[in-house]
């Protein structure tokens, strides 16, 4: 084997290398992505546990008529609430 | 099915057949908007127009078919459409149906989606002359099928509706299902065909038409009496009617349709105006689906009457037209048979359907290996269990070793394969908590069900009834069964049985819950097998500071596990009692008090602490199993109780013949003396409660974790070795 030949079987060696080595951190990349989007399920169903035990769908519920009424009417209510509260607080010197 | 983008590689050709009878008022429209949108190939078939049909197909310069009237059926029709036409997709529009901008290209990208859609169909938006009814009802019903506006891959499971209204098919698919030569709803029933036979569709909704069925109040209701009489003959679909229920329906929808008005910018006087005409839409739909989804109950002459399309026949074909027939043999003597009833069909979806489609079209190809994938670090692992309760013994086994390897920094989730549905009440964040609640701490997702599947290195089947489920999952490294036990005997001779023994066959890499159950796959079925040994959690399990009585055997006694020979257990402790009267026997393991020859304490179910403590105090215990060895034995040893098993199945396989257990054959009499050695002989049962500790010291979950991990590489490794990456 002369010079030519090794030097390029040194460097197709290298080349194989560095690819094995793109290979494996690509792999431990998708692992990675795949452990978080696990993870952002998993997190969740943790928050949807009491939904799901009273099965509960909320977007069917908001999508029925009048549901979007009721939620804006709660929260103008609670708008009120606090606001009578604050200027109740206010009044008292707290 | 994937097609290629216009203008890249070779193009995907698509066909359009629009069936056509006095079609008139929208053809030239309809045909010219199919021009502009540039399909390769129209088909115009015309079952006997009297108006300008055929002269405004000619003049577009499409292709004509003409066909006697008595020759159109829905299905019969379309199957003709997709047979005179070349394209790789053919899209079915009614005369009525008009494409809009951007039609063909939402058909190519949905057919690019997955690689098993065969048909894709898009929404029906209602023309500015549609009535408000039709209209927010057509806009609702479609927006239902994708909530964030996105194209919807639906698969089996899912929702059957597709509409020749609007539809392309990949001709492959149509190859395989065609449609069925039914009077209606043939378009229903190939969408409940194809999902059935593994094939996807898609709901896009770019691939919109603009459609209206303008018809008046009385034809609407005869429309709907033929649409459910041909629901019930392609599905079997009875529509429910009940006053009171129409009643409120009737309401909810009018005032449904004036608020839908009302956005609409509709003033107060057209409101009022429609506001009749909704009422007597809505209220007569369910009363004319109703009775079209029993017209088989109708006399003829009113059926008739009802239909729009004037059929006065009684629907599903007889499928015993031949019964009481002379056969002319001859034989006179033969006893007559009556005419059976026609049962319509009555499952969308087997509950065996899964197991047929990898019988008839075998696996989902695993992906490609990747050179090491076997040796990483940390891998994908996606486990499919079976449904459970709490006290799964083999659930137990799965989810101390699972939680295991996420601790280890894998990527786990688990995926639960319910196809009989014993769990359908259960959504996926309950599924989540009880797993942790019953089983071990788990921090990973847990899905019902494949429609969120996202591939994996390593797919796990973990019971018979999981690993169809897991042979049809695509983009997998490699696939693992981890198999606790010969489930096989779990069933005498039935379809159960030979669906069990089916799936040691399919060449998965096997990881054993024992050496005796590693040698049977691999001798009897000829699988690639490792073994794990059941840890034991030495938390819970371990001599507690109690005094240890001398006159008390306890005995597992749960009799609703034919496996477990109760009968045999307790004619052992009938003997013994009969030998000792004075021996107190204890029986836990089940809630109800069994019926026995003999006095005993009954102690229900009991929690893993409880059992330790019951462990700790007792003199010998009495587990047996007629398959694999199970984990109990070990926890009575790791409590330092000796304790008895059947000789000759599966326990000389982890602890020999002369081991820590005593051993004896499937006879009462042999057990009742094992029981009686160990109250009588104090010094052996000493040697036996020490040797147990030491023994059950090194089965430990840890261990356990490390021998399944070892067998999820060397499925990937076998990966790698058949098929060498280049």
């Amino acid at each position: 084997m002369d010079t030519a030949e090794a030097q390029q079987q040194m460097s197709e060696e290298t080349e194989i290398e560095r690819l094995r080595a793109r290979v494996a951190a690509l792999e431990a990349e998708l692992v990675e992505v795949q452990a978080r989007a696990d993870a952002a399920v998993a997190e969740w169903q943790d928050r949807a546990y009491w939904l799901d035990r009273l099965h509960i769908d909320l977007n069917a519920v908001m999508q029925r008529p009048g549901a979007n009424q009721i939620r804006l009417a709660l929260k103008a209510m609670r708008a009120v609430y606090w606001r009578v509260k604050l200027v109740s607080r206010r009044l008292r010197g707290r | 099915m994937r097609v290629s983008r216009p203008g890249g590689g070779a193009r995907t050709t698509v066909s359009v057949v629009v069936p056509v009878k006095d079609g008139e008022r929208y053809l030239e429209e309809l045909l010219a908007a199919l021009s502009d949108a540039g399909v390769d190939e129209t088909l115009v078939i015309d079952s006997g127009s009297r108006d300008r049909s055929r002269e405004i197909a000619r003049a577009a310069g499409v292709e004509l078919l003409e066909i006697a009237p008595e020759d159109f059926g829905h299905g019969r029709t379309r199957n003709l459409g997709v047979q005179r036409t070349s394209g790789d997709l053919v899209c079915f529009l009614t005369q009525d149906a008009t494409p809009c901008q951007g039609w063909l290209d939402a058909y190519l990208e949905a057919f690019d989606l997955d690689e098993r859609t065969g048909a894709a169909y898009g929404p029906h938006l209602p023309r500015a002359e549609t009535s408000p009814m039709i209209a927010r009802e057509l806009t609702q019903f479609f927006a239902a099928f994708s909530a964030d506006g996105r194209p919807a891959v639906q698969r089996a499971g899912g929702p059957t509706f597709l509409s020749n209204v609007n539809a392309c098919y990949a001709r492959t698919c149509w190859q395989e299902i065609r449609f069925r030569e039914i009077p209606y709803s043939e378009d229903q029933a190939f969408g409940a065909d194809m999902l059935a036979a593994g094939w996807a569709k898609v709901y896009h909704p770019g691939a919109a038409v603009l459609h209206a069925h303008d018809y008046g109040a009385a034809e609407f209701m005869r429309r709907y009496f033929d649409e459910y009489r041909g629901l019930r003959e392609s599905t079997g679909h009875v529509e429910p009617f009940r006053m009171l229920a129409t009643a409120r329906h009737v309401r909810a929808a009018t005032a449904g349709d004036l608020r839908w008005m009302a956005e609409h910018g509709m003033d107060r006087g057209e409101r009022a105006r429609w506001a009749v005409r909704a009422a007597v839409h809505h209220g007569g739909r369910r009363v004319f689906s109703a009775l079209g989804s029993r017209a088989d109950g109708l006399p003829a002459p009113l059926r008739s009457a009802l239909s729009l399309e004037g059929r006065g026949d009684a629907g599903p074909p007889s499928a015993n037209g031949a019964a009481g027939v002379p056969d002319g043999t001859g034989e006179g003597a033969l006893p007559e048979i009556a005419a059976g009833d026609h049962i319509d069909q009555m499952l969308q979806v087997d509950d065996y359907e899964v197991i047929d489609r990898i019988w008839r079209h075998g696996p989902a190809p695993t992906s490609g290996p990747v050179p090491g994938m076997a040796d990483r670090d940390r891998l994908r692992l996606a486990m499919v269990i079976p449904p459970f309760t709490q006290g799964s013994g083999g659930h137990n086994t799965l989810f101390q070793i699972f939680s295991r390897l996420e601790r280890r920094g894998h990527a786990c989730s688990v995926w639960l394969a319910d196809y009989h549905g014993h769990m359908r009440d259960v959504w996926p964040a309950v599924l989540r908590h009880d797993i942790n609640e019953f089983f071990a701490s788990f921090g990973g997702p847990v899905y019902k069900g494949f429609q969120s599947w996202q591939g994996a290195d390593v797919a796990i089947a973990t019971g018979w009834q999981t690993v169809h489920a897991m042979l049809a999952l695509e983009h997998c490294r490699a696939r693992a069964y981890v198999v606790n036990d010969h489930e096989p005997e779990f069933y005498a001779a039935s379809t159960e049985r030979v669906l069990a023994e089916d799936t040691y066959r399919w060449g998965l890499h096997c990881i054993a819950a024992s050496p005796w159950l590693r040698d049977l796959l691999i001798e009897r079925y000829g699988a690639s097998a490792d073994a794990f040994q059941l840890g034991v959690d030495r938390e819970t399990y371990r001599p507690l500071p109690v005094e240890r009585r001398e006159d008390t055997v306890i005995y597992y006694a749960r009799h609703a596990t034919p496996r477990r020979a109760v009968p045999i257990g307790l004619m052992a402790l009938a003997e013994l009692h009969r030998r000792r009267p004075d021996v107190r026997i204890v029986l836990f393991g089940t809630d109800k008090p069994l019926h026995a020859a003999f006095p005993y304490e009954h102690l229900g179910v009991l929690t893993p602490r409880q059992l330790a403590r019951l462990y700790s105090e007792a003199t010998a215990g009495l587990c047996l199993s007629l398959t694999n060895f199970s984990l109990m034995p070990k926890e009575m040893l790791a409590c330092g109780l000796p304790c008895v098993e059947l000789a000759g199945v599966s326990a000389e396989s982890i602890f020999g013949e002369d081991g820590p257990l005593d051993l004896a054959p499937l006879e009462p009499n042999a057990l009742a003396d094992a029981l009686e050695r160990l109250i009588v002989d104090r010094e052996r049962s000493a040697r036996r409660s020490l040797e147990g500790i030491e023994f059950v010291a090194t089965h430990t979950w840890e261990h356990a974790t490390d021998e399944v991990e070892a067998g999820l590489r060397h499925a990937l490794r076998e990966r790698e070795l058949a098929a060498p990456a280049s």
